[in-house]
Protein backbone atom coordinates (compact mmCIF):
# COMPACT_ATOMS: atom_id res chain seq x y z
CA UNK A 1 0.00 0.00 0.00
CA UNK A 2 2.85 2.30 0.99
CA UNK A 3 4.69 1.71 -2.72
CA UNK A 4 1.15 2.57 -4.07
CA UNK A 5 0.98 5.94 -2.57
CA UNK A 6 4.27 6.74 -3.13
CA UNK A 7 5.49 5.30 -6.59
CA UNK A 8 2.25 4.25 -8.60
CA UNK A 9 -0.12 6.82 -8.41
CA UNK A 10 1.76 9.87 -8.69
CA UNK A 11 3.69 8.46 -11.79
CA UNK A 12 0.18 7.53 -13.22
CA UNK A 13 -0.78 11.37 -12.29
CA UNK A 14 1.84 12.73 -13.90
CA UNK A 15 1.87 10.52 -17.04
CA UNK A 16 -2.14 11.99 -17.41
CA UNK A 17 -0.75 15.29 -16.18
CA UNK A 18 1.63 15.37 -19.31
CA UNK A 19 0.53 18.97 -21.35
CA UNK A 20 -1.85 18.79 -23.22
CA UNK A 21 -3.24 21.74 -25.75
CA UNK A 22 -5.74 24.20 -23.98
CA UNK A 23 -5.58 22.05 -20.84
CA UNK A 24 -4.15 23.19 -17.43
CA UNK A 25 -4.18 22.98 -13.78
CA UNK A 26 -6.47 25.03 -12.23
CA UNK A 27 -4.53 25.57 -9.16
CA UNK A 28 -7.34 27.10 -7.16
CA UNK A 29 -9.18 23.89 -7.12
CA UNK A 30 -5.82 21.54 -6.75
CA UNK A 31 -4.98 23.56 -3.84
CA UNK A 32 -7.96 24.36 -1.85
CA UNK A 33 -9.08 20.18 -2.70
CA UNK A 34 -5.90 19.46 -0.83
CA UNK A 35 -6.53 21.95 1.91
CA UNK A 36 -9.84 20.18 2.60
CA UNK A 37 -8.53 16.62 2.03
CA UNK A 38 -6.05 18.03 4.81
CA UNK A 39 -8.66 18.94 7.07
CA UNK A 40 -10.56 16.19 6.79
CA UNK A 41 -7.08 13.70 7.64
CA UNK A 42 -6.25 16.21 10.70
CA UNK A 43 -10.02 16.24 12.67
CA UNK A 44 -10.47 12.21 11.79
CA UNK A 45 -7.28 11.94 13.90
CA UNK A 46 -8.15 14.13 16.16
CA UNK A 47 -11.52 12.26 16.48
CA UNK A 48 -9.62 8.96 16.54
CA UNK A 49 -7.34 10.03 18.90
CA UNK A 50 -9.41 11.74 21.49
CA UNK A 51 -12.32 9.70 21.01
CA UNK A 52 -9.93 6.37 22.10
CA UNK A 53 -8.65 8.60 25.37
CA UNK A 54 -11.85 9.71 26.59
CA UNK A 55 -13.09 5.54 26.13
CA UNK A 56 -9.75 4.98 28.41
CA UNK A 57 -10.25 7.07 30.91
CA UNK A 58 -14.14 6.18 31.13
CA UNK A 59 -13.18 2.46 31.00
CA UNK A 60 -10.24 2.62 33.11
CA UNK A 61 -12.05 4.98 36.03
CA UNK A 62 -11.50 3.68 39.80
CA UNK A 63 -15.29 3.50 40.48
CA UNK A 64 -16.29 1.49 36.96
CA UNK A 65 -17.87 -1.47 38.31
CA UNK A 66 -15.52 -3.58 35.85
CA UNK A 67 -12.69 -2.50 36.74
CA UNK A 68 -10.25 -5.23 38.58
CA UNK A 69 -7.69 -4.14 41.11
CA UNK A 70 -3.86 -4.58 39.75
CA UNK A 71 -1.52 -6.86 40.80
CA UNK A 72 0.41 -4.46 42.37
CA UNK A 73 -2.15 -3.46 44.89
CA UNK A 74 -1.96 -4.49 48.25
CA UNK A 75 2.00 -5.28 47.80
CA UNK A 76 3.83 -2.52 48.64
CA UNK A 77 5.23 -2.02 46.00
CA UNK A 78 3.46 1.84 44.91
CA UNK A 79 3.66 2.75 48.20
CA UNK A 80 7.12 4.48 47.85
CA UNK B 1 3.86 -6.35 29.93
CA UNK B 2 4.67 -9.37 27.07
CA UNK B 3 1.89 -11.41 28.89
CA UNK B 4 -0.73 -9.39 27.07
CA UNK B 5 -1.31 -9.08 23.46
CA UNK B 6 -0.58 -5.88 21.22
CA UNK B 7 -2.91 -6.10 18.26
CA UNK B 8 -4.66 -3.39 18.78
CA UNK B 9 -1.68 -1.27 19.91
CA UNK B 10 -0.02 -2.23 16.01
CA UNK B 11 -3.69 -1.65 14.22
CA UNK B 12 -3.80 2.01 15.97
CA UNK B 13 0.03 2.85 15.05
CA UNK B 14 -0.95 1.15 11.44
CA UNK B 15 -3.62 3.21 10.95
CA UNK B 16 -2.13 6.47 11.97
CA UNK B 17 1.21 6.17 10.06
CA UNK B 18 -0.91 4.98 6.67
CA UNK B 19 -2.93 8.41 7.05
CA UNK B 20 0.32 9.94 7.76
CA UNK B 21 2.09 8.56 4.54
CA UNK B 22 -1.29 9.10 2.66
CA UNK B 23 -0.65 13.10 3.13
CA UNK B 24 2.58 13.87 2.72
CA UNK B 25 2.19 12.14 -0.30
CA UNK B 26 -0.73 13.90 -1.35
CA UNK B 27 1.00 17.23 -0.69
CA UNK B 28 4.27 16.10 -2.14
CA UNK B 29 2.11 14.91 -5.40
CA UNK B 30 0.34 18.59 -5.85
CA UNK B 31 3.59 20.49 -4.73
CA UNK B 32 5.18 18.16 -7.95
CA UNK B 33 2.73 19.52 -10.14
CA UNK B 34 1.74 22.73 -9.05
CA UNK B 35 6.04 23.36 -9.65
CA UNK B 36 5.44 21.66 -13.67
CA UNK B 37 4.99 24.86 -15.80
CA UNK B 38 3.88 24.73 -18.81
CA UNK B 39 5.98 24.72 -22.05
CA UNK B 40 3.78 27.39 -23.66
CA UNK B 41 3.64 29.41 -20.54
CA UNK B 42 4.21 33.39 -21.32
CA UNK B 43 7.03 35.04 -18.81
CA UNK B 44 6.28 38.12 -17.15
CA UNK B 45 9.05 39.53 -15.16
CA UNK B 46 7.04 40.85 -11.41
CA UNK B 47 9.44 43.18 -10.07
CA UNK B 48 8.09 44.71 -6.02
CA UNK B 49 9.61 47.93 -4.59
CA UNK B 50 8.56 49.84 -1.56
CA UNK B 51 5.83 50.05 -2.55
CA UNK B 52 4.34 48.97 -6.26
CA UNK B 53 4.34 46.15 -8.24
CA UNK B 54 6.22 46.48 -11.85
CA UNK B 55 5.36 44.36 -14.91
CA UNK B 56 7.14 43.30 -17.87
CA UNK B 57 5.67 41.04 -20.72
CA UNK B 58 7.59 38.97 -22.70
CA UNK B 59 7.41 41.96 -25.82
CA UNK B 60 9.25 44.75 -23.23
CA UNK B 61 5.70 46.20 -22.55
CA UNK B 62 5.92 47.42 -19.20
CA UNK B 63 2.99 48.21 -16.51
CA UNK B 64 2.88 49.29 -12.96
CA UNK B 65 0.64 49.04 -10.86
CA UNK B 66 -1.80 46.57 -13.26
CA UNK B 67 -1.83 43.73 -14.71
CA UNK B 68 -3.01 42.63 -18.14
CA UNK B 69 -3.49 38.71 -18.87
CA UNK B 70 -5.29 36.81 -21.77
CA UNK B 71 -8.32 34.47 -20.24
CA UNK B 72 -7.04 30.89 -20.54
CA UNK B 73 -3.58 31.77 -21.44
CA UNK B 74 -0.49 30.11 -19.07
CA UNK B 75 1.74 32.95 -18.13
CA UNK B 76 5.02 31.83 -15.40
CA UNK B 77 6.14 35.10 -13.23
CA UNK B 78 9.50 35.54 -12.19
CA UNK B 79 9.51 37.57 -9.21
CA UNK B 80 12.18 39.71 -7.52
CA UNK B 81 12.15 42.77 -5.47
CA UNK B 82 14.98 45.61 -5.73
CA UNK B 83 15.07 46.15 -1.75
CA UNK B 84 13.16 44.46 0.58
CA UNK B 85 11.52 41.10 0.61
CA UNK B 86 7.90 41.31 -0.48
CA UNK B 87 5.39 38.82 -1.30
CA UNK B 88 3.24 38.64 -4.98
CA UNK B 89 -0.01 37.41 -3.99
CA UNK B 90 -2.86 37.08 -6.72
CA UNK B 91 -5.29 35.83 -3.90
CA UNK B 92 -8.36 34.83 -6.50
CA UNK B 93 -6.14 32.22 -8.26
CA UNK B 94 -4.27 31.63 -5.40
CA UNK B 95 -0.56 32.43 -6.70
CA UNK B 96 1.39 33.59 -3.75
CA UNK B 97 5.61 33.26 -4.26
CA UNK B 98 8.01 35.93 -2.09
CA UNK B 99 10.18 38.78 -3.82
CA UNK B 100 13.40 38.75 -3.01
CA UNK B 101 16.25 40.93 -3.92
CA UNK B 102 18.81 39.28 -6.12
CA UNK B 103 16.90 36.28 -6.26
CA UNK B 104 14.07 35.13 -9.17
CA UNK B 105 11.43 33.28 -7.68
CA UNK B 106 9.55 31.57 -10.65
CA UNK B 107 5.23 30.57 -9.73
CA UNK B 108 2.47 30.21 -12.93
CA UNK B 109 -1.16 30.02 -13.23
CA UNK B 110 -3.61 30.16 -15.92
CA UNK B 111 -6.69 32.78 -15.28
CA UNK B 112 -9.49 31.00 -16.32
CA UNK B 113 -12.35 33.56 -15.53
CA UNK B 114 -12.32 36.89 -17.34
CA UNK B 115 -12.35 39.99 -14.88
CA UNK B 116 -10.72 41.96 -12.20
CA UNK B 117 -8.35 40.65 -9.27
CA UNK B 118 -6.78 42.19 -6.52
CA UNK B 119 -2.64 41.89 -6.60
CA UNK B 120 -1.17 42.22 -2.79
CA UNK B 121 1.93 42.31 -1.14
CA UNK B 122 1.63 40.02 1.57
CA UNK B 123 5.04 40.39 3.69
CA UNK B 124 5.34 43.40 5.54
CA UNK B 125 7.75 45.40 3.60
CA UNK B 126 7.34 49.18 5.73
CA UNK B 127 5.03 52.08 5.91
CA UNK B 128 3.47 51.45 2.81
CA UNK B 129 3.14 47.47 2.36
CA UNK B 130 -0.87 47.69 3.39
CA UNK B 131 -0.95 49.97 -0.08
CA UNK B 132 1.15 47.97 -2.14
CA UNK B 133 -1.35 47.02 -4.15
CA UNK B 134 -2.16 46.55 -7.81
CA UNK B 135 -5.53 44.94 -10.34
CA UNK B 136 -5.01 42.19 -12.48
CA UNK B 137 -7.31 42.68 -15.70
CA UNK B 138 -8.20 39.14 -16.82
CA UNK B 139 -9.46 39.67 -20.86
CA UNK B 140 -12.08 37.54 -22.35
CA UNK B 141 -10.31 37.04 -25.95
CA UNK B 142 -13.48 36.27 -27.69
Amino acid sequence: MVLSILIILPSLQYAFAQDEPGEYMDRRVEIWNLFFRMMTVAFTIGAVVSGTLIWLVIRFRESNPKATPTKYEGTGELDG
Amino acid sequence: MSSHSHWSEWIYIGVVVALLVWVGAEAWNLERLVEHVPEDAKVIKVTGQQWFWTFEHEDGTKEVGELHVKKGVPYKFEVTSTDVIHSFNIHDYVVLMDAVPGRINTVWFVPFDAGEFDIQCREYCGLIHYNMRGTLYVEDDA
